[in-house]
Order: C-alpha cells, then structure tokens, then sequence
C-alpha cells in the first residue's frame, strides 16, 4: 500500500488511499428452519489523487493489483476531474484511541451462532406458535486504513453483531409481519429485550381495527421516527446545502423545530455502530456536537469537499459508502435527546390516535421539502388512552419540517436503531391519517 | 479457467451441490453536479464465491477477492458444509450446459476515452439546466458497467457470460421560495454507448418538467379511480404482485401456500401478467439465470387466475415445481435468490384513451418515483398526474403516493388498455442485494378505489 503513496508522491500528486477489510459470518433461519451460513471475505481500495492544478481524480480497485498501474489510472481519471479548494490533510498523530474490538466476537463460533438463533425461535415458537419467524445473525470485523502522500497512515478496528428477526402471521387474507432488530459493536446485545419487541408487538397486532380518515396525534416509535429524521438528514448533509437542494442553507441559528427537540453527533460513543476515531478523510472525530439545540439549527455534516466549497470547517463528517465511493457527507452516530416521561404515559394521554412503527415508502416522497406520504406497515390505533389494535391499509402523511415543529413530547426511554441512531418515541400532532374504504 | 473449474466441479464425493463464480466488473461511472464533474471514478473489481449444499445439512457460501487458491476454498467449503446443523431442503437439478455469451454492442463503452464520455455528459447538464430559469440544481449520471462472469456447478455446467450494462440519468431541482421540486428521467440497457447518445430533448424535457412541478398543485389525498401510464403500470405489477411471486415468500409457509394456491382466481379476467428472463437484450434478460438454469416465459396470473410462480432451484425442490430461471444475484458477493426478471402486463384491447372516459373524479398516475412493497401491502408514486374530471384530463398535480393490498387491489383493475411499453431503468432490492436491473412492461391500466395519500386535503 505503501509503494502506491511512494509513487504518487514522486509524481507530484497528493493522494490517499482508502482501505477497508470486511470478515464476515451470517447465519439464517427461514420459517424457523436452518437455512445456511454465509462467509465473507472483502477487501476494497479506493486511490484519490489530486494534481499540481488541483484536479482530482479517483480510481477505486481490489486485489490483485500493481502500484504503478493504480495511479496511472486515478492520473487518467483526474484529467477529467473538476478542480478541488482543499488539501488532502496530515493524519492526527495521536494514536491513543482504542480500536472496539470484543474478543468474545472475535472467538465466535457458528455452533454459538446457531444455538442463539435456536433460542430465539424456541421462545417465539412457545409463546406463539401461529408465527413463522425468519432469523439472521452477523457477526464480523472490520478495519479502515488511510494512507496519504506524507506517507503517514492511520487504522481503526471494530466488530460488529447484528441479530433481527422477523415473524409472519398469515391468515386468511391478512398477513402481518413484525420486525426487530439489534445491532452493537460488542456481544452485550439484549436478546430477551428483542424477544420482547417481538412479542408485544405480534400481541398488539392480534386485533385489526378500522381508523377513520382525519387529523390525529401520532406517536412515532423509534424505528418510525425515520419519516422526519431521513429528510431532516438530508437537509443537513453538505452537499445538499451546496447544490442548493436543502431547505435548511439559510436557517443556521434560527429556531425551526419544537424546543423538545435537540440533536447531537456522538462519533465516540463505546460500541455503538458507526463511532470512529477518525472520518473516512481522516479528520478526528470530537466528542460529541450539537446539530440541533432546542429546535434551533446549529450545524450540518460537512466533509473536506462541502466545507471547502462553503467556506467551512469539515465537521469529521466525510464517509465511504463502500470502498468504490468518493466520500460524501454522513453522520457516525445520532442522538434524538429524550424527555422526561415514559411511553406507556404518552400513549395513555392519547385521546384518540396512532402509534407508527413501521412505514412503507419512506424516500419515495419528495426528500428535499420534507414532504412525506407513506402507507403503514405497522401501526396501532388508540382510543380512551389505549391501544385498540393494529391498522390496516392506512397512509400517513405530512411535511417532516412541521412534524418537527408540532412535536407535543418526547419519551424518556429510548432505543438504538441499527445500532447507530439513539432515538425515543417522538408524539407529534397533528398528522394527517387517510384510511381506505 | 474452463480447465480449473471442470476441475473443481469433481471435488463433491458426497451428493453436495457445488457452484463456483469467478467474476470481473469495470465500472465507470461520472456525476456532473450543475455542470461541474462532481465525480469521476473507475472501478475494477475480481472476486468471486462457492457455495454447496450438503445433502444432510444446509447451505455453506463464500465471497472473496481476487481469484487464488479456489481448490483450497471448494475443500474448506466442502468440510465445513457437513458441520451444519440439519436441514429438509434441497435442489431440483436439470440439464448441464456448457456455452460461451459474448456481447458485441454497436459502440463498445470500454474504448471509449473518459474524455468523450464526460464532453457528451457536460453538453446534455448545460441543457437541463437551460430548460428554465429555476432549475438550481442538475444532475447528469452517467454507468456503464462491463461484467464478465465464469460458472459453474456439479451438475456438470460450465459457463462464461459477458454482461454490460449501461445508463444515463438526469435530475433537476427546480426552487421558487421555499417549494423544491425534483424530477428525474433517464435511459438504462444491456447496449453499447450508443445508447446514451442523442439524448438532448430528455435533458430538455427534465428541467422543463421539474419547473412544470413548481406550478402543480398537491393532490388531496381520499379514495379515487387512477389511470396508471405504461411506466407507473409496470412498477405497479412488480409491487402489487410480483415479489408476492417470488417463491422464496412461500416455500416454507403453508398458510401463504393455500392462499397463493395455483388456479385460484386472483384478480379480473382483464389482467395477464408475466416474468421473462428469456427476452433478448433488455436489462433483465440473460439465456441462464445464475444457477446455470435457462431462463424462461413463466405466466404469473393468466386471465385473472393465479398460474406461475418464480422459482429458483431450491424452491423449486420445496414445492415440487419446476426451477424457472429466476435465481439472480447482483455480484459474486452474494448468493443468488429469486427474483423477477422482466416482467410485465400483457395489453388488452381496450384503446388507452377510453379508461377515462367513465371517470367521475379521479388521477392519471403517471411515470415513478418509487416503490415498497411488505407483502401483501406497497405503496408507488408516480412523479406527477393529472386530475381526471368528467372523463377529461385537467390540471397537473404532485406529491401522490397509491398505496393498497394485494388482495383488493389487483380485483380493482377493470381495464388494460392495448398500447404496451418497457420501461429499463427500473431497479429492485432485496433484503441486502439492492440494485438489480428489473424491468418492467405495461399498457395503461385502470384501477378503481384506490387509496391515494396526498399533501393537500380535498
């Protein structure tokens, strides 16, 4: 890898290389039947180089490969590049940060694997046999390297674990399903409050109810929080807000949303998925920053490439998607703050309403103006304070910017949300509901 | 490699069912955000995977990188696999094959200089972004993706397939305040650069269109009679009923099975719909789906009633039916699944401009944002519509999504109309596997009483 920044660097270039190793075990049960075991082994490199006239260009390979070869190709591309207002950086010279790495992952076996899938279906198949339940579960490790034409280089180690489950009911033309998932850098993931999700969920859903078309509360659970946040996400990355496609490039410092709600980055957060000592530029990550206080805008993800164009500072906010992908502006770990009370309170204040779990369609609406109309998958309506039973056929719909602006309360407990976004159950009100005939 | 692979192929002693994928993708692919070359990037990647299904226990798959020490990783395969835990599952297997595909497009996109790509691709940002005075933000993106592919299975197949796959897509922004309205068009083939070119009045059209949404009003959400163009209609299908085809839904559930039982009448005699792999050229189309199966013309619903169903090996064994050549996957990285090919909705005889006449109220749904499907639930949006009002069109509007049950709407589709379209720039994932060329097929299609969710309120 070296040698491929040794020669750039004779070249005159600047460059850096992008290295992610993937090992992987997946292990699923399909209707409660052992289905197979999927290995992987996957390692992408990714060669930005950038001209003495500031033209970049971007070559992205796998081994097996030849170093010349590589930056002859990322030269090439660059001919074409557009010109770029920004350095590739030095890399921190600090090497104190600890690599998540559980050895309890790392000593996984299949057989363990197994017999925890196993579990899950033995308790489900108790305490309802009328579901067929899907399982999968992951356990894997990951390293990002960075080396750059100063031939400094930088790495970081993490494990991962992701166990979800999915269970269907079918009846005679009804079929429900019910997902949970959880996801952790470590092997401390609460199975029983998986198993749990589940459980009360496929409870909830036993009954179908009918919901008349209108305007009511809706309580948003974790995981149905992503109708607002996704295009709030949108509307603060960068290059959003460069291109002149976010709503939100003019509204730093102002007050948009309710004052219930605050949003903070935290890259440092122990095992959470997505925390890093370092971006995929190799920017080092802070402690934890505030993108909104109290309703109040306070900044957005900006990577080298964005900040440089707005003549900001990139906030450690510049992200691969995969090895083959130019960075681009994303988050490493999300935090919804949360309230004082419990859900069961909130749901019991609803006079009549829903609780939106899980929607279809999200991004399929307009993302830029927040505009949002969605069926749901999974929903429950309330009546007197209670939970009456699930709906069916139903849409919701709205603009997330006034559902942020009409948040009536925001629940004490909380739930990471694939393993990155720490969310609580949001009640916004109004929100328009339109049910089928 | 023909030579080492019929090599390997020998290794199972055990009735163990082996395929070996070695494949190498180039892609190159460039993003020109409001006329700057936002990115310009070549990919080359070689990689490639084993999978085995052992008799008594289950399946066993690999991905890796590069093409080394391939007989090491058939033995640890083959070793590991007999560790599983048991399973009741297994393959229906058929005919071996050997053959070579080879492309030879008009204009091979792999000779062609970056240069004359990215000087084609700044021409047609400059036109999109000249269609109006609003737009704010263009994008051109250009893919072509040249994929060549070694197969083979212990059943005795060996195959080498070449694989290209080409597309250009533009998106503007259009702004006025604070209203923001997108819109997005393009092209999509397994074709050569040809393609691409001669594209000006589509650049034209899309900024012209997402100016054109500033002006359209919200359409109310309620229950109305839509009139779905070809485009929408194709999506629609794939939505609605296709992935509720896809066998893997149904093998291991029994209740779905007597639901989804063959025969059964499922929707009106007006509606016929298939899935062909076998359909030459079009992005979903290959003599071979990707267990060495040969693709076919299998009929989902015929004249209403439930006929077909997709299948790959391993479903096809669970339900004691035919494989259909429907097992894809979109890279050696992961394990081929059932999928759709090509599918589509067989014209009728109704001409497309008498569905509107008997409609009181309603919504021409035309082109796609999207679509979502949970089984027997999906939502699609079109990316505009007009009203329909006393059987003529009036004004446009926006921001609609149709969303419905399987088992009440596909019974709501009253007329199929007698002009027929592919579509080739859709897409579809699944579980992890996103992004895998589907295209779809239609003539204009009514639906009556569909549930619209919309922005403004009636």
């Amino acid at each position: 890898m070296l040698e491929v920044l040794r020669i750039a660097k004779e070249q005159g270039l600047e460059a850096d290389l992008f290295v992610q190793k993937v090992w992987s075990t997946h292990i699923e049960y399909e209707a409660g039947m052992f289905k197979g075991c999927t290995t992987e082994e996957r390692m992408g490199c990714g060669l930005r180089v950038i001209r003495s006239d500031r033209r970049l260009g971007f070559y992205a390979f796998t081994p097996p490969f030849t170093p010349q070869e590589v930056v002859e190709r990322a030269l090439e591309v660059s001919a074409w590049g557009e010109p770029v207002e920004f350095p590739l950086p030095s890399y921190p010279s600090t090497t104190e940060w600890k690599d998540f790495v559980d050895v309890r992952l790392e000593n996984i076996t299949v057989q363990e694997m197994v017999e925890l899938g196993s579990y899950l279906l033995e308790h489900l198949r108790t305490t309802h046999p009328d579901v067929l339940v899907n399982v999968s579960i992951t356990v894997g490790e990951e390293e990002r390297a960075l080396y750059n034409h100063h031939e400094e280089d930088i790495r970081f180690r993490r494990t991962f674990f992701r166990i979800s489950a999915e269970a269907f009911r079918v009846q005679e033309d009804d079929i429900l399903t019910v997902y949970a998932e959880r996801s952790w850098g470590n092997r401390d993931i609460d199975v029983e409050d998986l198993l749990r999700e589940i459980q009360v969920k496929l409870d909830l859903a036993a009954r179908v109810v009918s919901v008349p078309s209108g305007q009511y509360p809706v309580l948003f659970t974790p995981q149905g929080c992503m109708v607002f946040l996704h295009p709030l996400l949108y509307g603060l990355n960068g290059r959003n807000i460069v291109f002149g496609k976010s709503p939100l490039r003019d509204k730093f410092g102002k007050v948009l949303f309710s004052s219930l709600f605050s949003l903070l980055e935290a890259p440092r957060e122990p095992w959470a998925l997505g925390s890093c000592p370092f971006d995929d530029e190799g920017i080092l990550t802070p402690g934890e920053r505030v993108l909104v206080e109290k309703g109040r805008l306070e900044d957005g993800f900006w990577d080298l490439w964005s900040a440089s164009k707005a003549h900001r500072k990139t906030t450690a906010s510049g992200f691969r998607r995969s090895p083959w992908e130019l960075p681009e502006p994303s988050f490493s770990v999300l935090k919804v703050k949360n309230g004082l009370r419990d859900r069961e309170t909130l749901v019991e204040e609803i006079e009549e309403g829903l609780v939106v779990d899980s929607l279809l369609g999200l991004g399929q609406s307009n993302v830029a103006s927040g505009a949002f109309s969605c069926g749901v998958q999974l929903g429950f309506y309330v009546k007197g304070g209670e939970i009456q039973g699930r709906v069916k056929n139903v849409m919701i719909s709205g603009n997330a910017y006034d559902a942020l602006k009409n948040i009536k309360e925001i629940s004490r407990d909380f739930q990471w949300v694939q393993g990155s976004m720490l969310i609580p159950y949001v009640l916004v009100e109004p929100i328009q509901v339109d049910a089928a005939k | 490699m023909r030579e080492v692979l019929c090599e390997l192929i020998r290794k199972p002693k055990n009735g163990e069912y082996l395929e070996i994928r070695l494949e190498r993708i180039v892609t190159t692919h460039v993003r020109i955000h409001n006329g700057l070359v936002e990115k310009a990037r070549v990919v080359e990647e070689q990689g490639g995977s084993v999978r085995i299904l052992h008799p008594k226990t289950s399946w066993w798959f690999l991905s890796f990188q590069g093409w080394d020490d391939l007989e090491e990783k058939v033995e640890f395969g083959l070793r590991s696999a007999a560790l599983l835990p048991e399973s009741t599952t297994g393959v229906v297997l058929g005919e071996a094959f050997e053959d070579e595909v080879v492309f030879s497009p008009d204009e091979d996109f792999r000779e062609k200089p970056l240069g004359e790509k990215v000087r084609l691709l700044l021409e047609y940002a400059r036109l999109v972004q000249e269609a109006s005075p609003y737009v704010v933000s263009s994008i051109v993106e250009y893919r072509d993706e040249w994929r060549s592919v070694y197969f083979a299975n212990s059943e005795g197949t060996v195959l080498f397939w070449e694989r290209p796959d080409i597309s250009l897509s533009f998106v503007a922004t259009a702004r006025s305040g604070d209203t923001i309205e997108v819109y997005r068009d393009g092209v999509a083939g397994k074709a050569g650069f040809e393609l691409v070119r001669r594209r000006e009045s589509l650049a034209y059209k899309v900024g012209k269109q997402a100016e054109a949404l500033l002006w359209a009003r919200s359409f109310p959400g309620g229950v109305y009679d839509v009139v779905l163009d070809p485009v929408l209609a194709g999506v629609f299908i794939h939505e609605a009923f296709g992935h509720l085809s896809e066998a893997d839904f149904l093998s291991r559930n029994e209740r779905l099975q007597r639901i989804m039982v063959l025969g059964k009448s499922i929707a009106s005699p007006v509606l016929s719909v298939f899935d062909d792999g076998s359909l030459r050229n079009l992005r979903g189309a290959s003599p071979y789906d990707d267990e060495g199966v040969r693709t076919r013309r299998t009929y989902l619903i015929k004249e209403g009633c439930l006929s077909g169903r997709l299948h790959s090996r391993e479903t096809a064994f669970l339900l004691g039916e035919s494989p259909t050549g429907n097992a894809r996957t979109i890279s050696y990285r992961f394990p081929p699944i059932v999928r759709m090919t090509n599918t589509g909705i067989e014209p009728g005889e109704t001409p497309p401009e008498e569905l509107f006449a008997d409609i009181e109220r309603g919504l021409y749904a035309i082109e796609y944002v999207g679509g979502n499907t949970a089984l027997e639930l999906f939502t699609f949006s079109p990316a505009y519509g007009y009203v329909i009002e006393h059987g003529r069109l009036g004004e446009m509007v926006k921001d609609i999504v149709l969303s419905g049950n399987l088992f009440q709407t596909l019974g709501k589709i009253d007329a199929v109309a007698c002009d027929f379209r592919w579509t080739e720039v859709g897409w579809c994932g699944k579980g992890a596997q996103v992004g895998l060329p589907t295209p779809t097929g239609s003539p204009h299609v009514r639906l009556r009483e569909v549930l619209v969710g919309g922005q403004g309120y009636a």
